[in-house]
């Protein structure tokens, strides 16, 4: 039954968030208005972070030992949805205090940038709480929107307004594939209610077509999210146009919820094992052994495509925020393996890897916002010639961040592809394992290329790189020290995705 | 009392970071004060190594010093560590070459010198690392962990072609450490399917059935990985690059230990671990080895470049060390360990050498020089010391090294063995004529009259490396009862039927004892 109290224990994070949403709209608009305008935007830009600090705290203290449905089958919470809700709002805190330093930098007064990235993470906790298809397209689109608006912040830049209209345009495509998988499901089993749709699609022959297409549609608009090739295309320039904060928050918030909730769909929809006996007994048992022989293929060629296209296109280029960008698609082929494993580790992987690619991308992109100053100033990589003697220390995180993303040790992004590798190697994909291993050898080259930039050049000109605020040092600290902290001793959060893992049918 | 010994002395360089970190390089008085608390750390490292030497019982074929501690339990990782007596010279190699090798930089690096400094101290530790670990994954750890601090000290304070060199470097090595990763994933999940256990535990996973395809494929990736390292023809293309760009530090240390740690891989990981893999790839193994000692030494013959010559003789003397391995036989294979050691001493020393000359007139050429014999004889003479240990001669270390591999290797694979005896020969003529050009005859280029002798500090980090020349080359009985046990375990390990057959009474008793052997490890778990 419907009950006040239980909504607040449940999704007290996401209303949180609401309710800060709105508290930054009107604070706006009546208070702090005789300060200078960079200060008032210094001060709402604290105020979200307080905001997304108590929803961290909420769910971590309130929610993480939940297994829980409310409002009428709409919304649950447990521990795999936790840990997802928990990376999505450290992605959250970080990419806003860097917001913070970007806006002070590029002279960006408009204090909506803040309402807007906290309207984002709530369709974010939002969708990953979701049960229900209908609520799981709301809560994406809440999201995606307030992403296209942050994504044209820079309203003079061409670029930025360009990649918001092309990740506008294609997004609402993909959103739209989405609607017609959940349509289509509707259609079969009268429900948009994941559990009820199992039970139904259980008793039915598992290769009616309806259900396959339905299951296309929903992959092919997860994957638009997820960036995974060939439905990446749009990735490069949105991620090169909008602001380098804004780019840091789509790759990971954006990522964990895409993959957060294919990972819940694929697993409670298409597992008729679990439907059929109503109990969570497929815990280990490869959950889509029937329908696999569908998707699976076609997973294999993608997540080979995506790491490949991404690593290697990343080769090419010049500027260091597009090889970001094509970079990031290629961690998106990496965390496809773990979907293609389709076993407890690599469903456990693909946690611990976006919660490692959140500290070691913001990371990244913190710092390459500093460097650049203002937006587009210095981001070829022939304005990191010798950076390292300009600014040792920025030069060393740089390098920390982007040694974790070739996957090298003692850094998280070693251990956290050492997970994904070993799960679907566990499965028996030997030649995928091997192929991906060797795009990773490529992705160590176009890394590198940066850091000798960095380190074995001349500067050529003078580079002024912009001034560190105090809450962009804070996140990129905190990105470092949890990139080694995690490289080093990554056990207990590893077996925290672990838990959460296993935790992911218990309230069907 | 030795409870955590072996993580002292690896991470003990690490300590010696800290303080550097802190320390301004701007000003000579804060570059001096670095370099010194770099030198002392690394003579630190040394001594902590000598307690090692003390306390190790090379009556024990199993791994001593052991440290167990889980780490990453849901996956039965753990830090594990322990050395043995396969181990034992290299790692006394490290980190004894390692202050010679800081003493040689003094004045050789002058820019940057706290982030070289700080780039040796991690290297020494991700090198300690890597000879000491028994657990697979962190083995791997910190073999990946050495290529940073190697690219960057090639990439920043490398020759012309610096960085062409130093991504030529990390790419080749990457390529086949990542596939060995695989591999090592691989063999782990076989072991849990056949005993249930998930470990990466070195010595559960000795002996884990594998089918016979998988046991070719895997030991072809981790022979891959490590035939890149050693490097065996044709995989040595990085090496000349990697050597020639390299500071005279980075090729003492590329040469001196880095280049072990191929061979260590295959003795410790490749053959102990896929037997049968390692037996099938036998004759191409030999043949390649016997193909690198003798390219090796016809292209070091014709390098105008000293030090490139230098770098394609460890192509060959890295081959004595592959054959030496693959023979099988305790002589060959203890040969093979020696031999890595004297290669290590006689190649650094080269490298050091080649240095000092570089530092004064910044060429390496041949034909720049000749004649200065005359000018600076105590180069001279160290020099043709080194050269002779370098070919060989006997009452150097050379000579104990590749006697005992063609020794051995004579017992199975006599064509081998002859061939590879050639390579010897060859040896002598393309060191000793780089060594009649330089240093002999007239003083045909006038800048070279004016060349100083070796200084004091130069004759100081000679000195020990010519103490060890000759120690091994004299008392090689020191070194080798350390490995006695060790390697007869090692070969047990590998291949016990292979000495089958009554018609050869020595190597009846040689397995007798290899059973033995393996019955004590038994005994030992």
């Amino acid at each position: 039954m419907f009950s006040l109290s239980e909504l607040w224990k449940i999704t007290g994070g996401q209303l949180i968030l609401l309710f800060f949403a709105f508290v930054l709209m009107f604070v706006d608009l009546y208070c702090f208005q005789k300060d200078a305008p960079e200060k008032r935007m210094n001060k709402m830009g604290w105020l979200a972070v307080i905001g997304i600090l108590a929803a961290l705290g909420h769910v971590v203290y309130r929610e993480w030992d939940l297994t829980q449905v409310v409002f009428m089958g709409v919304f649950s919470m447990e521990k795999y949805t936790a840990f997802l809700v928990v990376t999505t709002l450290i992605a959250g805190l970080i990419a806003t205090l860097i917001g913070i330093g970007y806006a002070q930098n590029n002279q960006i007064i408009r204090t909506e940038y803040f309402t807007l990235s906290i309207f984002g993470l709530y369709g974010a906790v939002a969708m990953l709480q979701s049960i229900d298809l209908l609520m799981m397209f709301i809560a994406l689109e809440i999201m995606s929107i307030a992403v296209y608006v942050l994504a044209g912040f820079l309203k003079k830049d061409q670029r930025s307004q360009e990649g918001a209209l092309k990740y506008f345009l294609l997004g609402s495509f993909g959103s739209a594939f989405f609607l017609f998988g959940v349509v289509l499901l509707y259609g079969v089993s009268g429900s948009v209610n994941l559990s009820q749709i199992a039970k139904v699609i259980a008793a039915e022959p598992l290769n009616r077509p309806e259900i396959l297409v339905a299951m296309a549609m929903i992959m092919a608009g997860l994957f638009f999210k997820m960036a995974l090739v060939p439905f990446h295309m749009w990735t490069p320039d949105v991620y090169e146009g909008s602001p380098s904060a804004v780019t840091g928050y789509m790759a990971t918030v954006v990522k964990a919820v895409a993959f957060g909730a294919f990972v819940k769909v694929f697993f409670v929809i298409f597992t008729p094992l679990l439907a059929g006996s109503g109990e969570p007994i497929f815990q280990g048992v490869s959950s889509l052994s029937a329908l696999s022989v569908y998707w699976k293929p076609v997973v294999w060629w993608i997540a080979l495509l995506t790491m490949f296209f991404g690593n290697l296109i990343a080769v090419s280029q010049q500027n260091v925020k597009r090889m970001l960008a094509y970079s990031s698609v290629a961690h998106a082929g990496y965390m496809a393996l773990g979907i293609l494993a389709d076993n407890g580790e690599g469903r456990m992987a693909i946690l611990f890897y976006l919660l490692a690619y959140t500290f070691m991308n913001l990371g990244a992109f913190g710092v390459l916002y500093v460097i650049d100053g203002k937006e587009r100033q210095a981001q070829e990589l022939e304005d990191y010639r010798g950076l390292a003697y300009v600014r040792p220390g920025l030069a060393f995180l740089m390098s920390l961040f982007l040694v974790s993303m070739a996957g090298l040790p003692p850094t998280v992004g070693f251990i956290a592809k050492f997970y994904l590798f070993a799960a679907i190697i566990k499965e028996g994909y030997f030649l995928l394992a091997a192929l991906g291993i060797l795009t990773s050898a490529i992705g160590a080259y176009y890394y590198l290329r940066v850091i000798y930039m960095l380190y074995m050049k001349e500067p050529a000109h003078e580079v002024v790189p912009g001034r560190v605020n105090l809450a962009t040092y804070l996140a990129i600290i905190i990105a470092a020290i949890s990139v080694l902290y995690l490289g080093i001793l990554p056990s207990n959060v590893a077996k925290l995705a672990d838990v959460a893992q296993s935790t992911l049918s218990f309230v069907f | 009392m030795n409870g955590l010994q072996l993580t002292y002395v690896t991470f003990m360089p690490l300590l010696g970071v800290i303080p550097i970190l802190f320390i301004s390089q701007k000003g000579e008085a804060g570059k001096a004060l670095i370099k010194w608390v770099s030198f002392v750390t690394s003579l630190l490292v040394f001594a902590a190594s000598l307690r090692l030497y003390a306390g190790f019982d090379p009556s024990n074929p199993n791994f001593q010093f052991v440290e167990l501690a889980p780490w990453i339990p849901a996956y039965g990782i753990s830090y594990h560590m322990g050395m043995d007596g396969l181990a034992f010279w290299l790692v006394m190699l490290t980190t004894f070459l390692t202050p010679i090798t800081i003493l040689s930089t003094w004045n050789a690096i002058e820019k940057r010198v706290k982030e070289f400094h700080v780039a040796m101290l991690f290297l020494e530790t991700a090198m300690l690392g890597t000879f000491l670990a028994i657990d697979v994954f962190l083995f791997y750890i910190f073999w990946e962990l050495l290529l940073i601090p190697m690219y960057l000290i090639i990439g920043v304070w490398g020759g012309e072609r610096r960085i062409y060199a130093a991504i030529k470097f990390f790419l080749f090595t990457a390529v086949g450490s990542l596939l060995m990763l695989v591999c090592i994933i691989g063999l782990v999940y076989f072991h849990k399917e056949t005993t249930g256990i998930l470990t990466f535990n070195l010595l559960e996973l000795y002996g884990t059935k594998l089918p016979h395809i998988y046991e070719l494929l895997f030991f072809a990736a981790f022979a891959l990985a490590f035939a890149i390292k050693v490097p065996m023809f044709p995989l040595h293309t990085w090496l000349p690059d990697a050597h020639v760009e390299a500071p005279t530090a980075g090729s003492v240390i590329l040469a001196g230990i880095l280049l072990k740690m191929g061979t260590y891989g295959f003795m410790r990981f490749a053959m102990p671990l896929f037997p049968a893999g390692s037996e099938y790839f036998t004759p191409l193994i030999i043949t390649l080895s016997v193909i690198g000692i003798i390219y090796g030494a016809l292209v070091a013959m014709v390098q105008p470049d000293i030090k490139k010559l230098v770098a394609y003789s460890s192509v060959s003397h890295l081959g004595y060390c592959m054959l030496g391995l693959y023979a099988l036989t305790p002589q060959a294979v203890e040969g093979s360990i020696l031999q890595m050691i004297n290669h290590g001493i006689s190649t650094s020393a080269l490298f050091l050498l080649v240095g000092v000359v570089y530092e004064r007139r910044h060429t390496r050429l041949i034909s720049e020089y000749g004649g200065i014999a005359r000018i600076m004889p105590i180069y001279a003479t160290i020099f043709l010391i080194i050269t002779l240990s370098s070919i060989g001669l006997p009452s150097t270390n050379g000579f104990i090294g590749e006697f005992l591999i063609l020794l051995g290797t004579f017992k199975v694979y006599k064509a081998a063995a002859v061939l590879a005896a050639s390579g010897v020969i060859l040896g002598a003529v393309y060191m000793l004529w780089m060594v009649q050009r330089v240093f002999y005859g007239e003083v045909t280029n006038p800048k070279n009259l004016t060349l100083k002798d070796m200084t004091c500090r130069e004759v100081i980090y000679m000195l020990p490396l010519l103490v060890m020349v000759f120690w091994i080359g004299l008392y090689p009985n020191f070194f080798l009862n350390k490995m006695h046990v060790s390697v007869n375990k090692f070969i047990a390990q590998t291949k016990v039927e292979r000495y089958k057959g009554p018609h050869c009474p020595v190597q009846h008793a040689s397995l007798e004892m290899n059973q033995a052997a393996a019955h004590g490890q038994v005994a030992g778990h």
